[in-house]
């Protein structure tokens, strides 16, 4: 890994950013019709509202949740656990108590503040479902997707620096990889890093996970294809293993995405010239980035004609991330060719390439690099890939 | 077939839900014990893992059996799609599910809504997560054995905090010594991110900060790691360096407060009225987070975590409910 190319220091203004994408919202509210927005999923309360809560497995996440309300002519109102993570310029009228969407009392708490009018919800647990009932209910996905898919510069900057802890974590994690070390060793280093560095939270189980030589020598594969990613084991690293890496944090509400493969014991010309090839397959793509260019053009540029498609068919050649660590654009996925040409890139996207060159026998090389896109083409938000050492 | 599911087919039966369609990993977990990638934060429903009562059998989205138990077999594991209609086809597809009458979903999405109705026309959607939860409150031997070991997990990796805990060391370093520790047993992922703060006019803070410890000041601890899903948590206040007799004092009303508030927490009493008590918190443990409304009532063999922050200082213990008083599952400290 080489060092960071994100330099922090860039200017970041977390107030104009969360203004900014206040703004989005509500326009997609005006375009779309709808006259209330109520959101109770987090990341999409950290996007509309700029709260903050702490990181928390799904079930004590969705229990102490922070729920957003918006209508066109009014601030954003906030309810939360943890008012020690609102934003500063949100009214104190604004900020409430949490509401408990969980229970019955909850949902109809919520009910009753919802105004008449067209409602879009990202998601509701069944007691909201229930209080909501008869109301003219639309999903929020439509809203929340047009704002989102283009990041303004700010938000650029989150995921830059994000990215830039991750990275700056990773050389002190691989520089203990050797035979003997536990995969969750390596968790436990990353994990104390990041959190020194800055993160503001992290929000995957780390992923040392110890590539088979072949399919038919891994786990059981439901599709035949290469599987990934399985949480790590506490076992020890052998000599010649070959170790795909992904990991995200968080900071300030923004996702990392940081995928690499090392060798145990040091790399064989095999590795390299795995290397080789998905860095020849990277080029291609970013070659095809520009303003104007569709996913479907992107996929052309990944594949070589009648050739393997070079990524996971379970995942994706390439997604999106922002408030959240995969989101839209997605690039190469089972939705299919239709979908593919029909979304076309703009400025401000944001695109995680993590094609996959895999040799069945001698197992392969996984990274991930992330670019933003420009007027004219791309900026890189991430490190380059490296060859494993 | 394992006593949680068994356990989870006679509440389907009991409440007449033919299919119950999951995507809270918890759920998930409790109904068919498979290792997937831990994730935090709140996830919008999609159908994660399904129980068919006519057949008895879960049916997991997942790529592979690695980490799936093997009474879960190949042909019960459906692939990872971006496209939401291939899931509830699989939902759709598992033998015994097509003539559901009532299905219970833990969640739902308009989009997952209208695909679901689609799918199972003239099926009712009823509320998986109650039914769920009242299945999950109350833990067998072997729940509570593994929350023992989640508990030892966090207590280790505490210890190493308070070892580290010295005039200097700031907020954030004691958090990554936490998460060094945890790791180092084996256990890679938290119950919820750990907060190291010292205790000030705002209390005990919920994020770190990189703000140094220093002499005589006291640290607010909340920490918690999962272990095969189970969760171990507690909090302590910490007093670095020889402080603790000159601020004993602003522990007093903690203390006073905290025996005949544990005391309370055994069967019979109403979660609601221990709640009322200022700065009390009250929730159940098992496989991650479990709500408690406030007219639930305690239980025997129902696992709580109760928490009290008095001025600043705060406290928290995980505690086995029985009859009498409960069983501290936490001694750490």
């Amino acid at each position: 890994m080489t060092a960071a190319t994100a330099a922090a220091g860039t200017e970041l203004d977390l107030p104009r950013m969360r203004r900014e994408r206040l703004e989005k919202l509500l326009a997609a509210m005006v375009a779309q019709g709808i006259d209330c927005l109520v959101l109770l999923g987090q990341n999409n309360v950290t996007y509309a509202v700029g709260a903050r809560v702490p990181a928390a497995e799904p079930a004590r996440a969705a229990h102490r949740r922070p729920v957003a309300v918006l209508t066109r002519d009014d601030d954003p109102h906030l309810f939360t656990a943890f008012p020690e993570g609102a934003p500063s310029e949100l009214p104190a009228d604004h900020v409430h108590g949490a509401l408990a969407v969980e229970w019955d009392v909850g949902g109809r708490a919520l009910a009753a503040i919802v105004p008449p009018g067209r409602v879009a919800i990202d998601e509701y647990t069944m007691p909201v479902r229930a209080a909501l009932a008869g109301r003219e209910l639309t999903d929020a996905a439509a809203v929340l997707g047009s704002a989102k898919i283009v990041k303004t510069g700010d938000e650029l900057e989150c995921i830059r620096r994000a990215q830039a802890i991750n990275e700056t974590a990773m050389p002190e994690v691989e520089a203990m990889v050797r035979p003997g070390v536990r995969a969750t060793d390596l968790s436990g280093r990353f994990l104390r890093r990041v959190f020194e560095l800055g993160a503001s939270a992290n929000t995957v189980d780390p992923i040392f996970q110890v590539m088979p030589p072949s399919v038919a020598a891994g786990p059981y594969s439901g599709t035949g294809d290469v599987v990934f990613p399985t949480p790590t084991r506490a076992r020890e690293l052998e000599g010649g293993d070959v170790v795909w890496v992904d990991t995200g944090i968080n900071f300030e509400g923004y996702a990392s995405d940081l995928g690499c493969t090392w060798v145990v014991g040091g790399a064989r010309p095999h590795h390299r010239d795995q290397f080789r090839r998905w860095r020849a397959v990277v080029d291609e793509v970013l070659a095809a980035v520009r303003p104007g260019a569709t996913a479907g053009d992107l996929v052309r540029a990944a594949v070589p004609a009648g050739g393997w498609r070079p990524w996971l068919p379970h995942l994706y050649l390439a997604h999106g991330i922002g408030t959240d660590s995969a989101e839209m654009p997605y690039v190469g996925t089972d939705l299919g060719e239709t979908f593919d040409d029909s979304l076309v890139l703009a400025p401000g996207m944001v695109l995680v390439f993590e094609p996959v060159i895999w040799d069945d026998g001698r197992a392969g090389y996984r990274a991930e690099e992330i670019v933003a896109v420009t007027e004219t083409g791309w900026t890189m938000l991430s490190a380059r890939a490296d060859a494993p050492a | 077939m394992s006593d949680r599911l068994d356990r989870t087919l006679t509440e389907m039966e009991r409440a007449g839900v033919d299919v119950l369609v999951l995507g809270r990993e918890g759920n998930a977990r409790y109904v068919g014990g498979a290792n997937r990638l831990a994730l935090a934060g709140t996830r919008a429903f999609a159908p994660g893992c399904v129980v068919v009562r006519e057949t008895g059998a879960v049916h997991l989205l997942s790529g592979t059996d690695e980490g799936v138990p093997r009474d879960i077999p190949p042909d019960r594991l459906y692939p990872l799609s971006w496209n939401p209609a291939n899931l509830v086809g699989a939902v759709a597809a598992a033998p015994g599910a097509r003539g559901a009458r009532r299905i219970g979903v833990d969640g739902l999405t308009p989009l997952f809504e209208q695909l679901l109705t689609g799918a199972f026309p003239g099926a009712e959607l009823v509320d998986g997560e109650a039914l769920m939860h009242r299945v999950r409150r109350v833990k067998s031997p072997e729940d509570v054995a593994a929350i023992r070991a989640a508990v030892r997990v966090v207590e280790q990796a505490v210890g190493a905090v308070v070892e580290a805990l010295r005039p200097g060391v700031t907020e954030r370093e004691l958090l990554g010594i936490f998460e060094e520790a945890r790791c180092a047993q084996g256990a890679t992922v938290t119950a919820f991110q750990a907060a190291f703060s010292v205790v000030d006019a705002g209390g005990a803070r919920r994020f770190v900060s990189d703000r140094a410890v220093e002499d005589g000041d006291l640290v607010a601890m909340r920490a918690g790691a999962l272990v095969d899903g189970w969760e171990g948590s507690l909090a302590r206040t910490w007093a670095c360096g020889d402080a603790w007799a000159e601020r004993q004092s602003e522990f007093r009303r903690w203390h006073t407060a905290w025996p005949p508030l544990v005391d309370r927490c055994r069967a019979g009493t109403r979660v609601g009225d221990l709640g009322a008590h200022e700065g009390v918190t009250l929730h159940g443990a098992g496989l991650g987070y479990e709500g408690l409304g406030a007219d639930a009532v305690l239980e025997p063999h129902m696992v709580v975590e109760l928490e009290l922050e008095v001025d600043g200082i705060v406290g928290a213990d995980m505690l086995l409910v029985t009859a009498d008083a409960p069983e501290v599952l936490t001694r750490f400290g």
